[in-house]
C-alpha cells in the first residue's frame, strides 16, 4: 500500500498520536498494483480527531444545559438526558409516554410537581437514585 | 443458577461492515464460502442517502448504507438460501427464550442491536445507533458468546445486557429482530444469478430512483449543501456537521470510505467469477479510485475540522472534490448498467 501510505502521512493533521486503543478494525485499501487488500489496525489518527471532536461537542452541549439548569431555566432531567446522549423522543420512547410531556417535564416549574412514580421511571433509565435525580450534586 | 453449556462451532472473522460481516459468516458457518464483500454486493449493502431536514445525533441524516437487515435478505433470497427473519417481537423474555431455542438447536443466530449499551463495544463508538449486527453462537449459563465483527475476538455478554442493546430504542429499533440460516447449503448455489440481480439492484438504487435526495442525486445535493454551511449555521456547527459525516463515512465498520472499498473488492470477485470479465473488472478498478478519492475527502475534511481557517474556502474545495466523487461514481454505475451479462 505504497501510495496510500504516503498520501497519510502527507495528509495527516499533523497530530498522530492515537487517541482510541481500545479496539483494532479492519479497513480496506486499494491500489493500482495491488488491488484490494484488507489490514487490521487502529482508527486513523485523522479520523480519530473527528470522533474526538465529536465527543467534544457532546460535552460542551452538557455543560451548556448544566448552565441552564443552575440558573433554574431547565430541570436536572435535561440534564441527565444529555448526558446519555438522549433527545426527546427517544427519552419518550423509554419511558412509553408521548414526547410533549416529556418536553413538559424539561421545565422546572413542572419538574417540581412531579409524582414519585415518574421520577423513579426516569431514574432507572438515567442509572441514578431519584436523590441524584432531584438534587444533582452539581446545585449544592 | 443454570450450569448448560451451548457453544456452537462457529468461527468468528473480523470483517469491515457489521451486516456483511456476519452475513458472510453465516453462509461460511452453513458450508457456503461467500466473503465479506460478495455478501454485501449482492445483498445491496451499497447506498447513499441524505436528508437534511431529519436530525439524528443533531446532525443532517445521512446513510451510506442500506436499511438494517437487507444485506441478509437480499444475499439469501438472490442466492435462493432458506433463511428466517423474525422482525419484531414484542415480548423481551420471549425473543430470549427463541434466541436460546435456536442455540440449543446449534443454529448461530444473527441479532441487530443498539451499540450505546453493548458492554464490550469501544467506549468511543458508544452513540445511540441502532442498525448495528452482532450473532450469538453460545451461551454459558447467565453469559453468551458473540461475534461481533468490528471487534478482533469472539466477546461475551450478560443475559440482561443482550436483551437491553436488543429493546435499545429510537431510530430504526431493532425490536428484537433476529435471523439465522434454516440449515446446511448442500444444493449448488447460482451465484452469478446472485450476482446479476444484485448489481443490478443497487444501480437502480444510485441512479435509478427519482428523487432528489438519494443515490448520486443525494451525493450532489450534499455537495450543493456542504458549501453553504459556514454561512448559514456559523463555523463550529458547520465543523460539527462535517465531522458527522466524516463519521458515518469511516467509522461503524465501513471497511473506509464509506463502503466504498468492499464495493469495489466485490465487483473484483465478481469479474472474476464470470471468467475476468474485462468491463467488471474495469468498473472495480474505477470504485477502487473513487473508494480512493472519498478517502482523500476525509482527510480533506478532519484537516479542515481541526484548523477552521479560512472556512468559506475551505468548504468550497470540500464541495468540488464531492462532486467529483458523485461524477465518477455515476460514471461506474453507467458503466455496469451497460454490462449485457
Amino acid at each position: 500500500m505504497g501510495n496510500i501510505s504516503d498520501e497519510v502521512k502527507d495528509k495527516s493533521t499533523g497530530d498522530n498520536e492515537l487517541i482510541y486503543k481500545y479496539n483494532r478494525e479492519l479497513f480496506y485499501h486499494f491500489d493500482k498494483e495491488t488491488g484490494f487488500t484488507q489490514e487490521v489496525d487502529y482508527q486513523n489518527p485523522n479520523n480519530q480527531v473527528i470522533i474526538k471532536q465529536s465527543w467534544d461537542a457532546a460535552e460542551q452541549r452538557l455543560n451548556e444545559v448544566k448552565q441552564l439548569v443552575i440558573i433554574g431555566k431547565l430541570s436536572p432531567i435535561a440534564y441527565y438526558m444529555e448526558k446519555i446522549l438522549m433527545e426527546v423522543p427517544m427519552l419518550a420512547a423509554y419511558m412509553e409516554i408521548s414526547g410533549w410531556r416529556v418536553r413538559r417535564h424539561l421545565k422546572s416549574r413542572v419538574f417540581k410537581k412531579l409524582n414519585q412514580e415518574i421520577l423513579a421511571r426516569y431514574a432507572a433509565i438515567f442509572g441514578i437514585t431519584i436523590e441524584q435525580l432531584t438534587k444533582p450534586d452539581f446545585l449544592g | 443458577m443454570e450450569t448448560t453449556k451451548t457453544i456452537i462451532n462457529y468461527t468468528h472473522r473480523q470483517a469491515g461492515h457489521c451486516e456483511s460481516g456476519a452475513t458472510s459468516n453465516l453462509f461460511k458457518f452453513n458450508g457456503l464460502e461467500i466473503s465479506e464483500p460478495m455478501a454485501f454486493g449482492v445483498g445491496n449493502g451499497l447506498y447513499f442517502s441524505y436528508i437534511p431536514f431529519l436530525k439524528i445525533q443533531f446532525a443532517p441524516m445521512l446513510s451510506f448504507r442500506n436499511l438494517p437487515n437487507t444485506v441478509f435478505k437480499r444475499s439469501t433470497a438472490y442466492m435462493g438460501v432458506d433463511a428466517t427473519v423474525i422482525k419484531k417481537i414484542k415480548d423481551p423474555v420471549e425473543a430470549m427464550e427463541r434466541l436460546d431455542r435456536n442455540l440449543e438447536k446449534g443454529i448461530p443466530t444473527g441479532c441487530q442491536v443498539g451499540v450505546f449499551q453493548l458492554t464490550f463495544f469501544p467506549p468511543e463508538y458508544r452513540m445511540h445507533y441502532n442498525m448495528h449486527n452482532l450473532v450469538v453462537f453460545g451461551k454459558e449459563g447467565n453469559l453468551y458468546h458473540v461475534s461481533d465483527t468490528v471487534m478482533e475476538f469472539p466477546q461475551v455478554i450478560t443475559y440482561d445486557d443482550l436483551l437491553r442493546v436488543r429493546y435499545a430504542k429510537g431510530a430504526f429499533a431493532p425490536q428484537g429482530k433476529m435471523y439465522w440460516i434454516n440449515h446446511t447449503i448442500d444444493q449448488p448455489v447460482d451465484l452469478k444469478a446472485a450476482v446479476i440481480l444484485g448489481i443490478k439492484k443497487t444501480v437502480h438504487e444510485m441512479i435509478g430512483i427519482p428523487f432528489p435526495l438519494i443515490g448520486v442525486k443525494g451525493l450532489r445535493w450534499l455537495a450543493r449543501d456542504i458549501k453553504k454551511w459556514p454561512i448559514k449555521h456559523g463555523n463550529d456547527k458547520a465543523s460539527f456537521y462535517l465531522g458527522q459525516i466524516l463519521r458515518m463515512a469511516e467509522d461503524f465498520g465501513t471497511g473506509g470510505a464509506g463502503f466504498r472499498y468492499i464495493y469495489g473488492a466485490f465487483l473484483k470477485e465478481a469479474g472474476e467469477l464470470f471468467n475476468h470479465h474485462a468491463e467488471l473488472l474495469e468498473a472495480s478498478d474505477m470504485m477502487g479510485k473513487t473508494a480512493n478519492k472519498w478517502r482523500e475527502f476525509t482527510y480533506m475534511g478532519a484537516r479542515n475540522c481541526k484548523n477552521r481557517s479560512k472556512p468559506e474556502e475551505d468548504y468550497g474545495t470540500l464541495s468540488v472534490k464531492l462532486l467529483e466523487i458523485a461524477a465518477d461514481e455515476e460514471k461506474v454505475y453507467q458503466k455496469l448498467k451497460k454490462i449485457n451479462f
